[in-house]
């Protein structure tokens, strides 16, 4: 299988601080996978080089088999782990803008969602809550047929029936000719998603592989994997 | 570019409408306050002067709004947006700049034709609109003079404003604590003497001025020394001592150049050095 992304040898400084070292990777088309480490692991970094908001320090980074541009950024579908669309905007306006710059965005999947996460048009982005945020936030990014999904701590700082919807929204709408890559360290909450999991401690690749083989191997869950690995 | 336009209008537009609103309100109240003023009072001295200051604060308030929406992209979370677009550095770019511009020139030509209205309206003598155009007609107006000085204005105000962002985007790639963000503010000063002492060196060595009124070319040599800058521009337009405005070629050009390189500059920065 091809695979949509290719990391070799990728390391990252932020002057004296090294973020990733050495990292090579390789993630096959379609797959859904788990990038797992708690805070200031490098979980983050990684992302932002792959979406172009970081330049690497040394290495290659390859989607589709280009390097990190303007081609990349249009198949790319990026949920961060902030409040990202402008103040100014209306659900409305950002739905307009995706679908403006974004050819791939799908305008019925969009209304579903919206529909789904209980979200009005009409809504200011400044009068949402963080819920809600997310919420606008994932149902943009899902709505584009995208080759690939980058998803950073989708999960994160939301309500449980936040969560859920969130949950469900991801699982619905992943379809298998794409790919999925999700950052978390709310393991226990995600693990049933990932098909690959990769741990990642202080900016190394400490453990990676099929997320069913690892817990046949190990003999736990991967949240009990997790903790062994970082719990340390 | 076309859609990041208008996203950048609709996210300012506001704004520029706002400040605009004011502007006019201020300016009808101060015309009115004029013409009530008795003749020759100091009242009315002072008001003139007050709305010399509005047009100027108007135009100062648009500057700092519009440098600023530039910082925030680099500072703040809608970068995360901005940047994952799938446009090139010089396309993002390229869209800011095309709205700055055409902001001002928005600006500029209402307040200009409401200040005319005002004049016109508060006039004590009556002046007939065609008795005008015949007045100007008379004038024997320098077209050509102001049409050159016109464009050195616009190409003078998008190269600072061109500048400012490349000295932030510059700021932005060697600092990335926000608390240092206003760095740009000394790479901006540093880089604008650079600039400056370049275009003076350049008309010195190139002292090749074109004649606005005939245009041929003529060397210093040729002219007196005893020129009048009429624009701190560098020594780039002059009133020579033949009687017309003269503009140096050399010093036209480079600034012309330095705009672009800066503008080509600012987009490699944004597209391939910036981290968020």
């Amino acid at each position: 299988m091809k695979n949509i992304v290719e990391i070799n040898s990728l390391t990252k400084n932020y002057f004296n601080k090294r973020a990733l070292d050495n990292i090579s990777l390789n993630i096959e088309e379609g797959k859904v996978v788990g990038i797992l480490g708690p805070n200031g692991s490098g979980k983050t970094t990684l992302i932002k080089i792959l979406t172009g908001l970081l330049r690497q320090t040394k290495g290659e980074v390859l989607i589709d088999g280009h390097q990190i541009g303007v081609y990349t950024k249009s198949i790319v579908s990026y949920l961060p782990d902030r409040n990202f669309l402008y103040n100014w905007m209306t659900i409305k306006d950002a739905f307009e803008f995706y679908k403006d710059f974004y050819t791939d965005f799908d305008e019925k999947k969009f209304e579903d969602l919206l529909d789904f996460m209980k979200l009005e048009k009409s809504m200011k982005i400044t009068s949402l809550s963080k819920g809600m945020h997310e919420k606008l936030n994932l149902t943009l990014v899902l709505s584009r047929n995208a080759k690939l999904y980058i998803l950073d701590e989708p999960i994160a700082g939301v309500d449980p029936v936040a969560r859920d919807q969130i949950l469900d929204a991801i699982i619905n709408n992943y379809n298998e000719n794409s790919s999925m890559l999700i950052t978390t360290h709310l393991v226990r909450d995600m693990e049933n998603i990932f098909e690959d999991v990769v741990f990642l401690k202080d900016g190394e690749i400490v453990l990676t592989g099929n997320a069913e083989t690892l817990r046949e191997e190990k003999g736990k869950q991967i949240d009990d994997i997790y903790k062994e690995i970082f719990g340390e | 570019m076309g859609r990041y336009i208008k996203y950048e209008i609709r996210g300012s537009y506001k704004f520029i409408l706002g400040v605009l609103a004011l502007v006019l309100i201020l300016t009808t109240g101060i015309y009115a306050y004029i013409s009530n003023a008795r003749e020759g009072s100091a009242l009315g001295a002072t008001f003139t002067g007050l709305s010399v200051l509005v047009i100027f604060g108007t135009l100062l308030t648009t500057f700092l709004y519009i440098v600023n929406s530039f910082r925030k992209e680099l500072y703040e979370d809608r970068g995360y947006l901005t940047f994952t677009l799938p446009l090139t550095g010089n396309q993002i770019l390229g869209a800011k700049l095309i709205v700055a511009f055409m902001w001002f020139v928005l600006l500029g030509v209402v307040i200009a034709i409401y200040n005319g209205i005002m004049v016109l309206s508060f006039s004590p003598v009556k002046i007939k609109i065609s008795e005008l155009f015949s007045m100007l007609k008379n004038m024997n107006i320098p077209y050509r003079e102001l049409v050159v000085f016109g464009l050195t204005a616009i190409i003078g105000g998008v190269s600072t404003l061109i500048l400012i962002y490349f000295s932030m985007a510059l700021s932005r790639v060697t600092f990335r604590n926000k608390k240092i963000g206003g760095f740009w503010f000394v790479i901006f000063l540093v880089l604008s003497g650079i600039v400056t002492y370049g275009q003076v060196k350049v008309i010195q060595l190139l002292p090749y001025y074109l004649d606005l009124n005939t245009f041929k070319i003529a060397s210093s040599h040729m002219l007196s020394y005893g020129f009048n800058i009429t624009i701190n521009n560098g020594g780039l337009i002059m009133n020579g001592d033949l009687g017309g405005t003269i503009l140096n070629i050399a010093g036209f050009i480079y600034s012309i150049v330095i705009g672009v390189l800066m503008f080509l500059g600012t987009g490699y920065l944004i597209e391939n050095k910036i981290d968020l």
